[in-house]
């Protein structure tokens, strides 16, 4: 008794520590239930299918692979490399549920980086989840991290020394699937799934790949398409091409000398033609106001437009905002262009891809009536 | 009025009334400001917010705790009292040599981990004595602790504001070298030398020996720096040759460290000393969890937006004064955290001038941020390891040249291009 009473403040303190971290921790592992996806018929592999070592480890992720009757080109396009870009994430989805295959393959990674979706970066105040209205209802995506959970990948080193280039990047990128590749078989989680995509890239005789990302507002190479020099005058007819229609890329080469990007590496390691799309996500800069999951969706806060009219921001950023449906739209026109351009000077060759979204069908109809 | 500037004031409020008038420990009042401001945004108390948050600091957190307990210990065994000794023993002859030796070596450890604190608690602890035996006053000590870590936290080869403020601008940390050491040395031997120089003309030599008390016990002096020849050897590795085997992590090698103190000199007992080092860690691990908390309600209520792009659109040469003033005093909540929030626009703002130099320059201003209360750790850390009960009279020592190092910093970043020249290889 008398313990109890000696001790009873300190009592009481750690009893509410412990249940907060309960509380906290029941919602933290909310975030590993994923959202579901309902694809057209199609093959679903896993991404340790490539690379053993990567089953039952929270790297491994879903591959769904699109086969036409006709033989052709086989693409890859990686949705979700970083969790917290949420078009790239959806851009993949829409597909999935919409389109079929007549010729060639597409393989598709909604979530490249699963542990990326089931945490947030701290001190940014994310919301875990967002909704989408389709014809059943609503429909709720997760909003993850850039980076590869830390319950997965734990400590980071206080430099992140990329393999074999030696480029140092400040220690949490090292859980940054974009800064991994070439990846590494014995290397950490995320360069093991930098790995495990290579390894996917060069079974499966990919000939063309797509990266699909967004960027915050502030950031120079927006709205852009970032071409491995193997994928460049592709990738320049296709700026030219949809300019035409009034749909505006920035054309950037990819850097040479800055590693452990997939428009790099996959290029330089493969021969393949690598092209990264980024759209703008009004949430991921440092302007924006009050974080609610409907900036994800609407694109719409007042500060990201007052650092708008100040010039800050890299955009064109109007008084609606930059949705959801437009950011998924450009990421889908980019797609479906380029796959007309490849094929008609890969006549023996192709990727013909039906029922994409196109772009003035999803900026009229929204984005909801392309997910199930 | 404005919403964000509303829950500003009243966080800022709650914080300053928590502190001066319920006296509550800085930690408790950062969160309790914190839970407010989510309160007045209509977030409730959200704790899933107050925690992560606060998770960002485990790292920083696990280091402080496992550094504090290695200094304990070789302050036990008696390796900190011999070192001071063995410095004013040979260099006490020569003020100049003796004061560049001491603010090098205080540097070193925030070169190497990218914390002001590092250097503090290990060099900054060994040479206080010797600093204080050679006729410099505690006070005085403590600020030129505390100013050398600001600077060896900056200086190359790791500046963790530097990669921060990288990560956000896709700029890789390479070529930093020569513009770090220009930022950091000419700064630190200038205030090194001011702080001391009146202190060291009276030429207090002969008695400084016997001031300081040599060890009762006679231990093998290679035995008694074991533990430190362990710290740097494991340090140096990990940096050296970069690897799975060698990448051991700070705290792991701190652990080590203590580990090899074991019958290295006077005896001492862990438990205890274990428990005293937490003891005097627990505030500062307190703040860092309350300004996770806080930093992670100015984000999620959109106090942080309306500050950086008021702040950021200031007009032209305006700007400069935003960089000498806002990074300090928000680096007063964490120099991290200020890198972080408000380092990306300002660098993004000031583009066209050369990126590397300009952000080097911009981490030198962020690290003031360890200097201003009401966090100030190197400040108040440097208090403690000289027995200074108020930090507030080491602040007064150090306010010229806070002033002067953020001048030299605008002035690096309005030269950027020219600077570039010399320094970018
Ligand atoms: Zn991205």
């Amino acid at each position: 008794m008398s313990f109890l009473k000696k001790h009873l403040t300190r009592l009481l303190i750690l009893a509410s520590a412990l249940s907060v971290s309960a509380f906290v921790g029941i919602d933290f592992l909310s975030m590993h239930v994923p959202d579901p996806i309902y694809p057209n018929p199609c093959q679903k592999l896993q991404l340790s299918d490539y690379f053993k070592p990567l089953a039952g480890t929270a790297g491994d992720t879903d591959v769904y692979i699109f086969e036409g009757d006709q033989a052709g080109a086989t693409v890859l396009i990686l949705g979700g490399t970083h969790a917290n870009e949420p078009a790239g994430h959806i851009a993949a989805v829409s597909l999935m549920e919409n389109i079929e295959v007549d010729a060639g393959r597409l393989i598709i990674l909604p979530r490249a980086n699963n542990s990326g979706f089931t945490h947030n970066d701290p001190q940014e105040g994310n919301p875990q989840r967002f909704m989408i209205k389709t014809r059943r209802g609503e429909r709720w995506f997760r909003y993850g991290s850039r980076y590869t959970n830390s319950i997965d990948q734990w400590p980071d080193p206080d430099v992140y020394e990329h393999q074999p280039s030696g480029q140092h990047l400040s220690g949490s990128e090292t859980r940054n699937l974009n800064r991994s590749y070439p990846g590494s078989p014995d290397g950490n989680l995320t360069e093991k799934i930098g790995y495990a995509i290579m390894q996917l890239l060069k079974q499966e005789h990919v000939d063309l790949a797509f990266d699909l990302h967004e960027a915050s507002l502030e950031y120079p190479v927006i709205n852009a398409v970032v071409a491995h020099q193997l994928a460049f005058d592709l990738a320049a007819e296709v700026v030219m091409t949809l300019q035409m229609e009034d749909i505006l890329f920035n054309l950037e080469p990819s850097p040479v000398d800055f590693h452990g990007l997939s428009h790099r590496e996959w290029g330089d390691a493969l021969g393949i033609p690598v092209i990264l799309m980024e759209s703008a996500n009004p949430l991921q800069g440092r302007y924006h106001g009050k974080v609610t999951p409907d900036i994800i969706v609407t694109g719409k806060d007042k500060y990201n437009l007052q650092a708008a009219k100040s010039g800050l921001i890299e955009v064109n950023y109007p008084a609606d905002g930059i949705p959801l449906n437009l950011r998924v739209a450009r990421h889908l026109s980019g797609l479906a262009t380029t796959f007309d351009i490849w094929n008609s000077s890969h006549q023996d060759d192709q990727i013909i891809v039906k029922n994409i979204p196109s772009y003035s069908e999803m900026i009229t109809n929204g984005l909801g009536v392309y997910l199930k | 009025m404005n919403a964000e500037l509303l829950v500003l004031i009243a966080m800022m409020a709650l914080f300053a009334i928590a502190v001066f008038i319920g006296k509550y420990p800085i930690g408790i009042s950062l969160a309790l400001a914190s839970i407010a401001g989510a309160l007045l945004s209509g977030f409730g108390v959200p704790f899933r917010h107050l925690v992560e948050g606060s998770i960002s600091y485990l790292d920083p957190i696990l280091i402080i705790v496992t550094a504090m307990i290695f200094m304990e210990i070789i302050k036990e065994t008696g390796a900190l009292g011999e070192t001071s000794r063995l410095i004013v023993r040979y260099f006490h002859a020569y003020p100049f040599l003796f004061l560049t030796a001491i603010t090098f070596f205080i540097m070193i450890p925030g070169m190497l981990t990218g914390l002001s604190t590092a250097s503090v608690l290990t060099t900054g602890a060994v040479v206080a004595p010797a600093l204080i035996a050679y006729g410099i006053p505690k006070v005085k000590t403590g600020s030129i602790i505390a100013m050398a870590a600001l600077y060896g936290m900056i200086a190359p080869p790791i500046n963790v504001p530097a990669m921060i403020i990288g990560g956000g601008v896709d700029m890789p940390f390479i070529g930093f070298e020569l513009p770090l050491l220009f930022a950091t040395v000419p700064l630190a031997l200038f205030t090194t030398y001011f702080i001391a120089r009146p202190h060291v003309s009276r030429g207090v030599r002969s008695e400084v020996l016997e001031k300081i008390s040599a060890l009762t016990q006679d231990i093998h002096r290679a035995r008694l720096f074991l533990p430190v020849l362990v710290l740097v050897l494991l340090m140096s590795l990990s940096r050296l040759i970069p690897n799975d085997l060698t990448s051991l992590g700070l705290p792991l090698i701190f652990v080590i460290s203590s580990l090899a103190a074991f019958r290295s000199g006077r005896d001492f007992n862990y438990w205890k000393v274990a428990q005293s080092a937490i003891k005097k860690a627990m505030p500062v691990m307190g703040i860092l969890v309350g300004i996770g908390m806080f930093i992670q309600i100015l984000s999620l209520s959109g106090v942080r937006g309306f500050l950086i792009v008021n702040i950021v659109q200031i007009p032209s040469y305006w700007i400069y004064v935003a960089i000498a003033v806002s990074l300090p005093l928000f680096g007063a909540i964490s120099s991290y955290g200020a890198s972080y929030v408000l380092g990306v626009p300002f660098l993004l703002a000031l583009l066209g001038r050369n990126e590397i130099i300009v952000a080097s320059a911009i981490t030198l201003i962020a690290s003031l941020g360890d200097m201003m209360p009401p966090t100030a750790l190197a400040g108040i850390f440097s208090a403690q390891v000289v027995d200074e009960p108020n930090y507030f009279r080491i602040l007064k020592v150090c306010i010229p040249y806070i002033v002067i190092t953020a001048f030299y910093g605008v002035m690096m970043i309005i030269g950027a291009n020219w600077f570039a020249k010399y320094l970018i290889v």
